[in-house]
């Protein structure tokens, strides 16, 4: 008897899902292997014997607007100058980017390799070939590193079976509303990856400064093109291969966000898509899958089911306003503006709408609230959050529903778009 | 068991007291609504019954009672809303709700018969609409009549408004509607004593009253 039922019931078992999601990160955050892993002292750069040499990556096709900050950035962390190579990758770029690689190349650090233009993972793939670093890392060329960012990286290796490690991603000084929303999402990215890394269950290692042990990335074959998605293929790869992908909160990256929606719902769909074709395609055994634990079980078929879930929220909200402000324009039809625009009645606690659903979606939101505060304390990022807190919990509503439909029909059209 | 394992069955623990919380608040704020409903009603039909018993000992209706029997139609109507709203909430078929729905109806009937009383005895010539709504979905227009009605209400306060539920099982309701002559064409309303059925839209409803009954009622800034 669907027909007559509240399109509200619908929410509920999402919402009950979403309640259940964020108090396993939550009681995840307070756990013992949790706390550890935020109380880990950074590296001890003073003791050059021990310590592990790195091979930073930055592939760049086109990138002449960010290049130079993103490879100063790397120049001033602080790690020993001959334990820390830096390999600026040429993508067969058609802009500056090769003429001002050529003027960063004065420093000893940095090496150059020019190649023709074959995706972000050859470029990657290109600088894993020229080095024999003990780890490398991944910078895209538009963000950029705090100083004590490797050495924050490092301790996180201690495990042999750690394959990979991420960082702590927020946005390079967001400056509109949309990119002060991505931060709020990224700052909330960070407690949930903290969170999950502790239970293994990431499946994605950011192009933001993720760092791999080389011998593993050699064992497993190097970057593929991964649907556009290669960080995520890598990460779903090392978890297939039974390693732990770490996560090191305190080691801060900035990176640039897509200062307008078009660019944002590109970025998105990419990122959508390529999840849905990486884990429906050839990592489709890891759903459901007990032996990978938290990532089987419980990350990846909440992930599918958030894509479900924010395009039935959606639809459903777009059904109950349109069925609302139907009624409301037909009971108000005829009725002077003057009376009918304004709201009638009286701010009393009699009228306060406490439905199940509206109080069960305020205690997420709260839970959603302290999560975003959490990732901000941990990670220690600074700046102010009131605007992206507000803008993400008011906009991103409205705005994911943008991607999940254009990169759900991408997948079951087979329609493949360009990276930019 | 696994950490994973382990913090999942916490977490679980944790969503279902939530969700039970909520489900307690819920049913809480809504008995605490239907007690606060309760205690309005019980305090209206002492006023009711005051005023009544007032006529009664002074045989006849003192016209110094006009402004009393006015702030109780006020209550009433705030009552009204309320309980509309407790409806929307809680459901039409509640049993709490229909008692309410019951108890207000009456009183509504009862306020109407005083303040008959009071227009004989003192002379005064009060507006007044018996509006026939039905919450069942073969009215279709009669959320737009009680819009319609609230605004006229809220525009021209003198206008005293009664909305009854149709098919609700009250006997005195019942028989108000047999005294009446309503027939089942809802919405129906009764204006001074006259009847008219169906709503098309503002104007042709302001046209059912007596001419400059709505002029001559004070409207609101």
């Amino acid at each position: 008897m669907l027909y007559a039922m509240s399109p509200e019931l619908l929410a509920y078992p999402f919402l009950f899902i979403a309640t259940f999601f964020e108090s396993f990160i939550l009681v995840t955050l307070l756990s013992a292997p949790a706390r550890k892993a935020r109380e880990r002292p950074s590296v001890d750069t003073a003791d050059l014997a021990t310590l592990p040499s790195v091979a930073i990556i930055v592939p760049c096709w086109n990138e002449a607007a960010t290049v130079g900050a993103t490879c100063n950035s790397l120049l001033a962390l602080d790690y020993p100058k001959e334990k820390l190579e830096i390999i600026l990758i040429n993508d067969g770029s058609t802009d500056a980017t090769p003429k001002i690689m050529t003027h960063l190349a004065k420093h000893p650090q940095v090496r150059i390799i020019h190649k023709k233009n074959g995706g972000k993972h050859t470029a990657l793939n290109a600088g894993i070939a020229a080095t024999e670093a003990e780890f490398i890392g991944c910078l895209d060329a538009d963000s950029f590193v705090e100083p004590d960012a490797l050495k924050e990286i490092i301790p996180s290796f201690t495990d042999a079976r750690v394959a990979a490690v991420t960082a702590a991603m927020s946005v390079h000084r967001p400056a509109n509303i949309l990119q002060h929303m991505q931060n709020a999402e990224y700052i909330f990215g960070i407690t949930l990856r903290h969170s999950i890394a502790t239970v293994n269950g990431l499946y994605v290692t950011p192009g933001p400064f993720s760092f791999y042990r080389h011998t593993v990335v050699r064992e497993l074959g190097g970057f593929r093109y991964g649907n556009q998605t290669e960080d995520m293929e890598m990460a779903l790869r090392i978890q297939q291969a039974g390693y732990y992908i770490e996560n090191a909160p305190h080691a801060r990256v900035y990176t640039s966000a897509p200062s307008t929606l078009p660019r944002l719902v590109k970025q998105r769909t990419r990122w959508t898509s390529g999840f849905l074709r990486n884990v429906l395609g050839e990592y489709r055994g890891l759903i459901g899958n007990r032996r990978h634990g938290a990532l089987g079980i419980l990350m990846l078929p909440t992930a599918l089911l958030s894509i479900g879930s924010g395009l039935l929220l959606f639809f459903l909200m777009l059904y109950q306003f349109t069925d609302r402000a139907l009624e409301a324009l037909a009971v108000r039809a005829g009725i002077p503006l003057s009376y009918s625009l304004l709201p009638h009645g009286s701010f009393d606690w009699f009228y306060f709408p406490a439905s199940f659903y509206f109080l069960l979606g305020s205690a997420t939101l709260l839970a959603m609230f302290a999560l975003i505060a959490i990732g901000k304390r941990i990670s220690k990022t600074p700046g102010d959050l009131k605007t992206g807190v507000l803008a993400y919990t008011l906009l991103y509503i409205f705005i994911v529903p943008l991607w999940l439909l254009r990169s759900t029909t991408d997948v079951a059209f087979g329609i493949r778009r360009n990276w930019r | 068991m696994s950490l994973a394992a382990r913090n999942a069955f916490i977490a679980l623990g944790i969503t279902i007291a939530l969700v039970a919380t909520v489900a307690y608040a819920v049913n809480y704020l809504n008995r605490a609504r239907i007690a606060e409903l309760s205690t309005i009603e019980d305090q209206l039909s002492i006023d009711t019954l005051s005023l009544d018993t007032q006529f009664t000992l002074l045989e006849g209706a003192p016209c110094d009672s006009v402004a009393s029997s006015t702030t109780l139609t006020d209550k009433l109507a705030d009552m009204g809303n309320r309980l509309s709203f407790a409806e929307s909430q809680l459901g039409s078929d509640t049993p709490q709700v229909i008692r309410l729905k019951q108890q207000y109806s009456l009183l509504e009937i009862r306020d109407y018969l005083i303040n008959k009383k009071v227009s004989v005895a003192c002379g005064t010539k009060p507006v007044t609409v018996l509006y026939f709504y039905s919450n069942a979905a073969e009215c279709d227009d009669c959320d737009k009549a009680g819009y319609a009605l609230s605004y006229l209400h809220d525009t021209y306060p003198a206008l005293r408004v009664y909305s009854f539920d149709y098919n609700l099982e009250l006997g005195a309701l019942q028989t108000l509607i047999a005294v009446e002559k309503v027939k089942n064409t809802l919405p129906a309303f009764v204006i001074n004593g006259k009847n008219y059925y169906g709503f098309t839209s503002l104007v042709d409803l302001e046209k059912q009253f007596p001419k400059g009954a709505l002029a001559t009622s004070t409207p609101t800034p």
